[in-house]
């Protein structure tokens, strides 16, 4: 089969996919919220309001868009792009299963493409997505949104060195850049592919890996970024319309390539329990329900716990994940020491 | 199609850089540097160098510039269009001519020494599929160059520790004469 047609598919499979859950998201989080405080939500638009991104999606685009007069007009329409971009496409290298044959056409593995760097490519475009956030805040022309700004880069520069730390032991362990690779690795095969699964072998790495994509993200309970009582919206302050949206997009994307980072990197993908030599869409199922639960995590979390304060994101980001990702590092590393190489 | 690319990018990375000292907004010329980067990270790429186009993007793009853009913001809270701009760019003319004199003598020396290296034609074939090019990398920056490597850390302390010192020194008297 025609090799750009397939990636021509391919690409328009994962991407609508990644933007229909960026969708299926926002109003998931009106949902569940309305569930855990008793309340109905959305439900107006379309059977029990399923219709409501759509909604919302042509609100943005027939609303008026302000821009602030003393806003550096180029930066400010260039930053919620730049907000948006790097987290659609870390999506490409993210392995979702395994080979796909599809009416006897064999499509190859189902992701956009596998890099023998795939890992480092997922860290080097999801840390520009910073510059979506310092730029909007800076172009407004606003205090809040330059302390917003300031205070989300801040906070995604210092849980970057955890997240970075926590990806280089599985890398360690597995001793391969690439994603696919990652997977392949937890699951060889035989009944038991749950126990090689990386949770197992890295549970402090797990743990500090999940807590760092929600600072990363911007996510409750480290949404110091749009602060209401101190900060207004933060960095989107003075965004409307279209641009208001993207950042929005953008987050909820992000969420979606870090659930699937997460599942990637810990649980084994697209590995089925019990099950090694499943086919790829019961594999690319249960990638789906494992990243699913992690979405549905971050909504929980959000309505769940309060906000921390900053300088106590700042102490738990430098005094205790620093040090705890270094040291699950080094003791990643004298296991591999004493089990003999990689 | 890889000569093109090549040239249009090249043609890219010197118009940023050239954008990074025509600016008069300091952003923008945080934001100029940025773009030659990436124009630098895909000629990487074009040359077959995943890493270090993924290692270029991810330390001077993901860090350093997000730091460089952190320090000219809360440097420059106020009007970026105001005193700064108003000054004439060659103010200082001998200073100016003394720093421009050295940066062009750097880079002939540069050029001079690029031209009159030598450098090993390396076949495509076995840069693609070299087994394990990052373990290669990593044996000869931590084995056989690790002095050099060493070395280099230190020289950037240094830089710290030296800026440090120079600009307390150049700040303590403003400071005090706005007090007073």
């Amino acid at each position: 089969m025609n090799e750009i047609l397939v990636w021509v598919i391919k690409t328009g499979f994962i991407f609508g996919g990644l933007v229909g859950t960026a969708a299926a998201m926002s109003l998931a989080e009106r949902k569940f919220s309305a569930w855990m405080q008793y309340r109905i939500g959305p439900n107006r638009v379309g059977p029990w309001g399923l219709l409501q991104p759509i909604a919302d999606g042509v609100k943005f685009m027939f609303k008026e868009e302000l821009i602030p007069d003393g806003a550096n007009k180029w930066v400010f329409q260039l930053a919620p792009l730049l907000a948006a971009m790097p987290a659609m496409m870390t999506i490409a290298v993210i392995p979702f299963a395994g080979r796909v044959e599809l009416f006897g056409q064999d499509f190859g593995n189902l992701s956009i493409t596998d890099l023998d760097i795939g890992a480092l490519y997922v860290l080097a475009i999801g840390g520009l997505a910073i510059y979506g956030v310092i730029l909007g805040g800076w172009a407004s022309n606003s205090k809040y949104s330059l302390l917003g700004g300031l205070r989300a880069s801040a906070q995604m520069i210092s849980y970057e060195l955890s997240l970075i730390l926590t990806i280089l032991a599985v890398i360690a362990m597995t001793g391969d850049l690439d994603l696919r690779a990652i997977v392949e690795a937890q699951n060889t095969g035989g009944v038991w592919n749950v126990l090689e699964w990386n949770i197992w072998y890295q549970p402090l790495g797990f743990m500090l890996f999940v807590v760092a994509t929600f600072a990363e993200t911007n996510r409750h309970p480290f949404d110091f970024a749009e602060c209401e009582p101190e900060l207004v919206g933060g960095f989107h302050t003075e965004y409307s319309a279209m641009r208001f949206a993207l950042f929005f997009i953008g987050e909820y994307c992000a969420m979606t390539v870090m659930a699937c980072l997460t599942v990637t990197l810990f649980l084994g993908g697209p590995s089925v329990p019990f099950w090694a030599a499943a086919p790829w869409f019961v594999g690319f199922a249960a990638f789906l329900v494992k990243a699913g639960f992690f979405l549905f995590l971050f909504i929980w979390v959000r309505w769940t716990l309060p906000r921390f304060r900053f300088d106590q994101l700042m102490h738990l980001g430098w005094k205790v994940f620093l040090p705890l990702s270094l040291l699950n590092l080094l003791a990643t590393g004298v296991a591999i020491l004493f089990r003999g190489g990689a | 199609m890889a000569n093109a690319l090549f040239y249009i990018l090249s043609v890219g990375a010197i118009l940023a850089a050239a954008g990074v000292i025509a600016s008069r907004n300091p952003v923008m010329s945080v934001l100029s540097l940025l773009g030659s980067f990436f124009c630098i990270a895909v000629i990487y790429l074009l040359a077959g160098f995943q890493f270090l186009a993924a290692i270029q993007i991810l330390v001077y793009a993901g860090a350093i510039m997000v730091l460089f853009l952190f320090v000219v913001m809360l440097l420059n809270l106020g009007d970026p269009e105001g005193e700064a701009a108003r000054e004439p760019m060659f103010h200082h003319g001998r200073r100016a001519f003394l720093a421009m004199g050295t940066s062009v003598a750097i880079l002939v020396a540069g050029l001079v020494a690029v031209l009159n290296t030598s450098f090993p034609a390396i076949d495509p074939a076995v840069a693609e599929t070299g087994n394990d090019p990052v373990g290669q990398l990593a044996i000869a920056m931590f084995g056989r160059y690790s002095l050099p490597f060493e070395a280099a850390s230190v020289l950037l302390l240094a830089t710290t520790v030296g800026i440090m010192v120079l600009a307390k020194r150049q700040r303590t008297p403003r400071t005090q004469g706005e007090r007073a």
